[in-house]
């Protein structure tokens, strides 16, 4: 009895074992959806795959990715195959399995897949999509996507700044991350330009804390205490915590309200409070097409790609948005995209402390 | 830097701390209790996650109070497993507690996806009760501000501060705090003694699963007020250190915790108020903090002599 107890348990152990692979590895795999062919360029690309660390419904980064992917297919006339919720540890079985399914651009939808999917590339000779690698670039092969997501953030800035009535602006960031401290430089450029004497109180959750919402929440409140009525927050699950604290928070002294900026994706169906004023949006689609097309044309991989207000950065529009300041923004937006304006650029935490203080 | 000293961000540090430091009150005190009856609970993340989770759906569904005893009830069902595994088929408690972790980080994310990826329910601020008088004191009263201070909190923190207490007179008054140390002390004295080593040590991991499932669903129903995918962030494994730190002795728990919290909060206000310090460095002082007041202060303390180490009667 005994011994067959301990059997019991060993299989528990094992199913667990296993359970847990399926757990981290292509829990998306399979959903394939053929794109209709809307008013498909004159590129022919018969399927586009795309490889996401996290699932495509996290309303940011990797939803954008795969929707845009999506989006891509389907005016290409593409089929589409999403492998999301693939985590960081094992993907290359998942990239190979992309490409040995005839998937004639590769998404590699994460920074951290630069090492592995340039390799992937090489072997199956699969053009393949990556991010912030520039030095990856390979004729045929490997492209890299940069994004100029201060150009959003800067709009967002100066939407904060006309509507804040404390004059303070919280800015709050889950982790060390480079595009992060981009929208954060972009945000207090985009403020000051519309309002010189705006105060700004930023705080990080934590040094990759994109999943603390807790810490979001803790962090968010401590900044709104300190006077800002209106957050900027960047942090993939961790901006979950964040928009609660928004929507808890008592308004400090000057203001009714407190409101949220969010980044990537639009949050709006899960706003039940009317706190999220807007969000910096990032829209993959064109960059994507403009990669296929560049296969065609067999042109892929001798430049870089580069998603800015002029083929993908937007300003969520929301009804919390004054009209007036809708207009301001607008104008910004024309200015950024003819060069008037030039966003500065602020990779890290000193760049953006320079700004802000 | 002024600004910062004011009542409203002071409160907010306060409360702040008191969040941060909740948790891993719960999820430490019950893995003490665990470690003084040799028991090394390394799965005390995913008896965390599993209470968020559940805590979080049941509150969701029903109510704060069902909520934090549906966390409680899921803590205690995972840490079941360690009790078969580990106390009573004498599988190693590293191993098993990892697994443990692990499979509770995959279940909770698939299970929570499967039903509410899309419309990502939140709950609304937990409801408090204001000692009066006292939450009325600025700063440290917190009666008319949204997270509260010490003297208004939700009533899960004044029952946690019951729990340590009782704990604590527990482990030092009473038969059965004298049975769970020597569960771990001595097992087979306790043995000799005619008391069963394997069931102090099932009733003292129940308990601890009992205790980090609270803590975890302090976390999602009251801390951040929704579930996300492994959000412990690692909690369990601080809750590990600071039960270790703490050496048996429940009074130090509940500093650790809350010194561990409010050193979290301080980190915040600091980089809020402008101070020119690294990141990195403001990041470590929670950790250093704790690890400094509880090695001056707590030192006299000692790990239990059979911690991890599986009883068979009989056995040298």
């Amino acid at each position: 009895m005994r011994r067959s107890f301990k059997h019991a348990a060993l299989a528990v152990i094992v199913a667990g074992a296993v359970a847990l692979t399926g757990c981290g590895s292509d829990s998306g795999s399979g959903d394939d959806t053929s794109g209709g062919s809307t008013s498909a360029p004159a590129v022919s690309i018969a399927k586009i795959g795309i490889a996401a660390p996290e699932k495509g419904n996290d309303y940011g980064w990797n939803q954008q990715g795969v929707d845009g992917a999506k989006a891509a297919a389907a005016n290409l006339g593409a089929e589409i195959e999403v492998a999301d919720g693939v985590g960081y540890d094992n993907v290359e079985p998942v990239l190979r399995r992309l490409a040995q399914q005839d998937s004639k651009l590769i998404i590699a939808q994460a920074s951290g897949y630069n090492t592995v999917a340039p390799k992937v590339a090489a072997q199956f000779k699969v053009p393949t999509l990556v991010y912030d690698s520039p030095s990856a670039t390979k004729a045929g092969e490997v492209a890299d996507v940069e994004t100029s997501s201060q150009q959003g953030a800067y709009l967002a800035g100066i939407l904060a700044a006309k509507t804040t009535k404390t004059g303070t602006l919280g800015i709050v960031v889950s982790a060390a991350d480079t595009n992060w401290f981009k929208m954060a430089g972009g945000f207090a450029a985009g403020a000051k330009s519309v309002k010189a004497d705006v105060k700004f109180k930023m705080a990080q959750v934590g040094q990759a804390a994109y999943a603390d919402s807790a810490g979001g929440k803790r962090v968010t409140a401590q900044v709104i205490a300190a006077g800002a009525d209106i957050v900027f927050g960047m942090g993939d699950g961790a901006s979950f915590g964040m928009l609660q604290a928004v929507e808890t928070a008592k308004a400090p002294a000057g203001a009714d309200k407190v409101y949220f900026i969010d980044v990537i994706g639009d949050k709006s169906p899960i706003d039940k409070k009317d706190v999220l004023l807007s969000s910096v949006l990032w829209d993959f689609t064109k960059v994507f097409e403009q990669a296929a097309a560049d296969i065609g044309a067999g042109t892929f991989g001798s430049t870089g790609y580069e998603i800015n207000v002029t083929n993908g950065i937007s300003l969520l529009k929301t009804d919390l948005a004054p009209e007036d300041v809708w207009a301001e923004v607008d104008d910004a937006q024309a200015k950024i995209a003819s060069g008037e304006i030039e966003v500065p650029l602020t990779p890290d935490q000193a760049a953006v402390d320079a700004l802000i203080k | 830097m002024s600004e910062i000293f004011t009542t409203d961000v002071l409160t907010a540090l306060l409360a702040g701390g008191i969040l941060a430091g909740v948790p891993l009150l719960f999820a430490a005190l019950g893995e003490m209790v665990a470690e003084r009856a040799g028991v090394l609970n390394i799965g005390l993340e995913g008896y965390m996650l599993m209470g968020a989770y559940v805590g979080f759906v049941t509150a969701y569904h029903t109510n704060t109070f069902l909520g934090f005893l549906g966390g409680a009830a899921a803590g205690a069902a995972v840490s079941l497993i360690m009790v078969v595994l580990c106390i009573r088929l004498g599988l190693d408690q590293i191993v098993v507690g990892i697994a443990i972790t692990l499979a509770a980080e995959g279940a909770t994310a698939l299970i929570f996806d499967s039903q509410f990826a899309e419309s990502r329910p939140t709950l609304g601020a937990t409801e408090r009760i204001d000692i009066p008088g006292l939450s009325q004191i600025p700063v440290v009263g917190g009666g008319d501000t949204s997270d509260g201070s010490v003297f208004s909190q939700p009533p899960i923190v004044y029952i946690g501060l019951a729990i340590v207490v009782g704990t604590a007179w527990t482990m030092r008054r009473t038969h059965w705090g004298l049975n769970i140390r020597a569960a771990g002390d001595k097992p087979s004295a306790l043995d000799a003694a005619g008391v069963s080593v394997l069931g102090t040590r099932t009733w003292a991991t129940l308990f601890c699963g009992a205790m980090a499932g609270m803590g975890g669903a302090y976390l999602s129903i009251t801390a951040a007020g929704l579930f996300e995918d492994f959000i412990t962030q690692g909690r369990g494994f601080i809750a590990i250190v600071l039960a270790m730190l703490a050496r048996g002795k429940g009074a130090w728990v509940l500093i650790g915790a809350f010194v561990f919290g409010i050193s979290l909060s301080i980190s915040d206000a600091l980089q809020i108020a402008g101070v020119d310090i690294s990141t990195d460095l403001v990041f470590m002082l929670p950790f250093v903090t704790v690890i400094a007041v509880l090695v001056v202060f707590g030192r006299r303390s000692y790990l239990p002599a059979a911690l991890a180490l599986p009883y068979v009667r009989g056995a040298r």
